[in-house]
């Protein structure tokens, strides 16, 4: 909200206190000033005459001026088409500070100029508030200007304009009349804010009435003999100041009470209503032309002024059209009424109009701000629009005037700020906030002024004393109470070794976006059957809640490989939430090769084994030894190679799918294709982890058996294991696959695999004991596996 | 006998090689040697001087054999060390580095803060993105027709549930998950939604992490202290903070926290806009409406409350310029963040 200083210092004494000061004062009281803005800019300007004016010889639009500023007469030369002898005008003297130039002595075609004759543009007046003739020429000022004297000052624009950044609570605020009160509350400085005058009134011809819960009260005033006309140059200036255009005094009365009272009003041209009868509805349908000449189609939930059973208003946004001031207004309706404000913000945002009005209504009223508003725009209309016929006020409904009471103990305010502050301190602000306290028994008992609609419970008085004596001098201190365990649950736990391992492995970790397109949600893995969507998304982009995580990580991968950057391994560790569960999943991704030293010639391209082995690896870290895990060869997901995936199994529970993504599908997405996991991670925390458990070192002889198998290539490697593990149980260590073979040698459709074992006893094996186990061994493989042994 | 002595051990030194030490072992001290021939000449002698000389014959050959040997000790030595001079590397090639990956600069700026509240005692607690309207509205004091509530600014599954748009929805679950029961001192980190277009400065998603003590006697200088602690933590030693009165619907009273520039020690500079201080908090004393909603007592407990953003965080310690990057994974920014600092 713009704030003018100058406008503000009519109602409190503001002297002594520069804008920046105040501006400081109310940003540590919690009314934020964003920005502070001079209406104009110079130094050294001064109000001259023009003694004498004469065009330039050898110019087409120069004149050369002499320009008597009370203490001397300067020589100018001016550009201005307007300039003439007798004018007051603005000086800016040499060594004058303007926005876009420094003024100094100079010579313009063998004439001297000492200074330059302005225009508010030039000293950086919004152009908005300025007329054509304004914009285009200099500033010519009454002939009361003083010379000598201040030329800001003189035309009101001396102003700072304050850029007040208003919380929800402090909508009062937004009632000049009331900032004033906040203001000399903090400076401890008396606010005058205007008296309500009497006039003679006769009885009211006009009816108001609301058919409808979101109007409770509304007040009407009909005001004749009205005469529209210009406003004076002070209210211009008021309005301008703060954005506001002038259009006629009657007009820009309604703008300058609002302001001053926060409350919006409305003023019809009482000629132009079918009948003396205002009546607030809603349910109704149709259209309204307002003021801005746009149709607005009505809702049912809409409220609308209507008159004589047409629509004449959209409350609380903006007027009619039909039956709006001109310049032949003679008599009016003053409009002052109470609407729902959820419901002006749920019109306002639908029909895309906000208005001063309906920012108002939406903020919440002072509930006495209506009658306020009357009365002050009625004083205004006799002093400056002349009108002599007024009739008695009529309102429908009575605004809540019950006073509130909120009671508060001095020893609360002090535990709650932690801070020792004396009752005498806390009863002085609450004073200087008009909320006149009364000490009862331990309890200071303050009454709430109506336009505290913030005010309803103890802590909201033990923040106004916070905030008014400042949080500056606080001292920190750390809570006092019984010691707490703190730290991360299993979860958490969980999802940290798996990072930091994932890290350690080489891997980058990578966050993305929750919403997904549609078709993102039936490509990944595993995905959470019917995905929950979003009524008003952002874009299709962004329209459904992501059901699986690899889709989203895919996207960032293709990010990177279309930026040259192919060789990685990322990781994403996220909750996958809807409506129904919760579920942690796990994405890893390899793509391109792994380099560990190029000038030796080590590289290594990341290939199915090598994101098993990250898997593994991160499994048993968290207990989950390869024993307790099956691979079971995947063929048909639409997504991964059909020869190289695996759904990974622990125990009895599928953790998720693992291998090369689909050639065809990383080809239409334009990417090179990778090697890829998603596992959820909720098995893992229900699943029992393996215990560590340390068991004497066995120090009897290790044998260590080569054996090279034939077998068909369909017999894995696994099964081999198994077979092997059977045979040898009891005094099997390990077995070690070192060579796969294929080729040529070999007779097609078989493999040689080589495995080393290491067989050890509890004390040393013999050497017929050694025969006797090589012997089940091959034995059991060559019944179960068809292997033989290669020679 | 003297004269063998001090040729041999003046051999012995010069030898640079196995070869010749060989050679000097062969003539002296071999059984035919110099040495051992020396012993024929005693059967020459009177007897009276046989042990004399033989007791001088044999100190000679001890000598010269303790001689030889270190000799032989030295020449090896000599010989190892010209195998490794010419073993020499460039040790200016580069390194086989193991590669590491890198935490999400969300990850690590979350931890960091975690592990400072965690030292403390907090419990660090989280909560369902997609929540229920009651416990990310209703409960946070926040009520029906409430602007922020308003379909333009939260993402709507249907009239119950939403993406939650603070994590002040964890809050509200923990505090009726306590049920009255007090200490409470959690973080409540996570992931949340507003609906904002995508700019430098926006994000339809981001992470938020709020905090939450209730207790007896709590009060804003226990917030204070606590806050200057975490910029201390977060920003680095020097770090001061300041508050400034604000609003939020779940505390009163309530404030913004600025942290004094770490760019510029609060002289003031383009981060800090001029003013030394940086926005970074918002806190208060959490709302009594809060706390007997959820069924504690609000007579008799009090509690502080506050939230930041962590990418909000991120930007300001890594002078990151634009919010999007967080999401979009370049590993060219990924990379940056290989620890916390």
């Amino acid at each position: 909200m713009n704030v003018s200083t100058k406008w503000l210092s009519t109602y409190v004494d503001l002297s002594g206190i520069t804008p920046q000061q105040l501006a400081e004062r109310l940003t540590l009281a919690g009314l934020e000033v964003e920005g502070l803005e001079s209406i104009a800019h110079g130094t050294n300007l001064v109000i001259g005459e023009v003694v004498t004016c004469e065009p330039m010889p050898d110019s087409d639009h120069l004149s050369v001026t002499t320009v008597n500023t009370g203490s001397e007469v300067l020589s100018i030369v001016c550009g201005a088409p307007n300039v003439a002898a007798g004018q007051r005008v603005i000086v800016a003297q040499n060594g004058s500070v303007l926005p876009q130039i420094t003024i100094k002595k100079t010579s313009i075609k063998g004439h001297e100029s000492n200074g330059m004759i302005c225009s508010l543009l030039e000293l950086g007046v919004d152009p908005k508030s300025l007329s054509e003739s304004q914009k285009s020429g200099i500033e010519v000022l009454g002939t009361d200007a003083p010379l000598g004297g201040d030329p800001l000052a003189y035309l009101g624009l001396d102003d700072t304009i304050l850029d007040v950044k208003l919380t929800p609570n402090r909508s009062d605020c937004n009632a000049l009349w009331s900032l004033a009160l906040e203001v000399g509350a903090l400076l401890s400085r008396p606010v005058y804010l205007p008296k309500a005058q009497s006039y003679p009134e006769k009885a009211s011809s006009l009816m108001v009435g609301s058919e409808t819960p979101k109007c409770p009260v509304f007040i009407g005033k009909t005001i004749g003999k009205v005469t529209v006309g210009p406003s004076p140059l002070w209210l211009k200036r008021a309005l301008n100041a703060v954005g506001i255009k002038s259009i006629n005094n009657v007009v820009d009365i309604s703008n300058y009470v609002m302001i001053e009272t926060g409350q919006p009003l409305h003023f019809y041209d009482a000629s132009k209503l079918a009948k003396p009868e205002i009546i607030v509805k809603d349910h109704l349908k149709g259209i309204v032309k307002t003021l801005d000449e746009s149709e607005i189609h009505l809702h049912h939930e809409d409220i609308v002024i209507t008159c004589d059973g047409h629509s004449i208003g959209l409350a609380g946004i903006m007027g009619g059209d039909d039956s709006k001031i001109d310049e032949s207004t003679t008599s009016i309706v003053i409009e002052a009424a109470q609407f729902s404000p959820a419901q002006i913000r749920h019109t306002s945002r639908r029909v895309n109009l906000m208005t001063e009005a309906s920012l108002r209504f939406q903020k919440g009223l002072d509930p006495m701000a209506a009658a306020k508003a009357v009365e002050r725009s009625t004083q205004l209309l006799v002093e400056l629009a002349h009108a002599t016929e007024l009739e008695r006020t009529v309102m429908f409904g009575q605004p809540d005037s019950s006073p509130k009471t909120v009671s508060v103990t001095p020893e609360h305010v002090r535990t709650l700020l932690g801070t020792p502050v004396d009752t005498e301190t806390i009863l002085d602000i609450f004073t200087r906030l008009h909320f006149d306290p009364v000490i009862k028994g331990d309890r200071i008992v303050c009454t709430i002024p109506s336009y505290r609609l913030d005010i309803s419970v103890a802590q909201d008085l033990i923040e106004e004393v916070g905030r008014f004596v400042g949080y500056g001098d606080l001292q920190g201190t750390l809570p006092v109470m019984p010691m707490t365990v703190g730290g991360y649950d299993a979860r958490q736990t969980m999802r940290n070794r798996v990072r930091s391992l994932a890290v350690g492995y080489g891997m980058h970790e990578v966050i993305t976006y929750t919403l997904v397109h549609a078709n993102k949600t039936i490509q990944g893995v595993n995905p959470i059957p019917d995905p929950d969507s979003l009524i008003s998304p952002l874009s299709d982009e962004r329209q459904y809640i992501r059901n699986s995580l690899l889709p989203s990580v895919l996207e960032s991968v293709a990010y990177n490989q279309a930026h040259k950057q192919t060789d990685f391994q990322l990781f994403e560790i996220s909750s996958l939430s809807n409506t129904k569960t919760n579920e942690e999943r796990l994405v890893l991704i390899q793509a391109g090769k792994q380099t560990l030293s190029r000038w030796q010639h080590q590289e290594r391209a990341y290939d199915f084994y090598s994101l098993k082995g990250l898997v593994e690896g991160i499994l048993e870290e968290l207990g989950f030894s390869s024993q307790r895990l099956s691979w079971i060869p995947v063929n048909d997901h639409p997504f991964f190679h059909p020869t190289q995936s695996v759904k990974l199994v622990l125990d009895r529970t599928e953790l998720g799918i693992l291998g090369k993504q689909h050639p065809l599908i990383a080809k239409a997405m334009g990417m090179d294709p990778v090697y890829m996991a998603e596992l959820s991670l909720e098995p893992l925390l229900k699943a029992k982890a393996t215990k560590i458990k340390y068991t004497l070192i066995n120090k009897a002889p290790v044998v260590v058996r080569d054996l090279a198998l034939v077998v068909d290539r369909s017999v894995s490697a696994s099964q081999l294991e198994k077979t092997i593990a059977e045979a040898a149980k009891g005094v099997l260590l390990g077995i070690e696959i070192f060579d796969v073979y294929t080729g040529d040698r070999i007779e097609a459709g078989k493999q040689s695999v080589a495995l080393t074992l290491r067989l050890q006893g509890e004390s040393t094996l013999t050497d017929a004991e050694i025969a006797q186990t090589l012997k089940a061994v091959t034995e059991a493989l060559e019944r179960k596996h068809n292997a033989s042994l290669r020679g | 006998m003297e004269h063998i002595q001090h040729d041999v051990l003046a051999a012995l030194s010069a030898a640079q090689t196995k070869a010749e030490l060989d050679d000097i072992h062969n003539r002296y001290l071999s059984k035919k040697g110099i040495v051992n021939a020396l012993m024929t000449q005693m059967k020459d002698l009177p007897p009276e001087e046989k042990p004399a000389f033989g007791a001088k014959v044999n100190a000679l050959k001890k000598t010269l054999e303790a001689a030889y040997d270190e000799a032989v000790e030295r020449v090896a030595q000599a010989e190892i060390l010209n195998k490794l001079a010419s073993e020499s590397i460039d040790v200016t090639l580069p390194s086989t580095k193991p590669d590491v990956g890198t935490l999400h600069p969300l990850t690590i700026v979350q931890q960091a803060i975690e592990r400072y509240f965690i030292g403390m005692g907090y419990l660090v607690k989280e909560g369902p993105e997609v929540e229920r309207d009651f416990y990310n509205f209703e409960r946070a004091n926040i009520p029906q027709d409430h602007p922020a509530r308003d379909m333009q600014d939260t993402f709507y599954i249907n009239t119950e549930w939403l993406l939650r748009t603070h994590t002040t929805a964890i809050q509200t679950r923990m505090l009726e998950d306590y049920a009255g029961a007090t200490p409470v001192k959690v973080i409540c980190p996570g992931k949340v939604y507003r609906k904002d277009d995508d700019d430098a400065t926006h994000s339809h998603q981001f992470t938020q992490m709020e905090g939450l003590v209730v207790g007896h006697n709590i009060s804003m200088a226990d917030l204070k202290g606590t806050l200057e602690g975490l910029a201390k933590a977060m920003f680095g030693e020097s770090r001061v903070i300041r508050f400034r009165p604000s609003y939020f619907q779940f505390t009163e009273p309530s404030v913004e926290v600025d942290v004094s520039c770490h760019i510029c020690n609060g002289k003031g500079c383009s981060t800090c806009k001029g003013t030394g201080w940086i926005e970074i908090l918002g806190a208060g004393m959490v709302h009594p409406n809060v706390l007997s909603m959820a069924g504690f007592d609000a007579e008799k407990v009090s509690g502080f409350a506050f939230g930041l953003g962590v990418e909000r965080v991120a930007m300001l310690k890594y002078g990151i310029d634009d919010i999007r990057h967080f999401y979009t994974n370049d590993l060219r920014f990924l990379s940056a963040f290989k620890r916390f600092e």
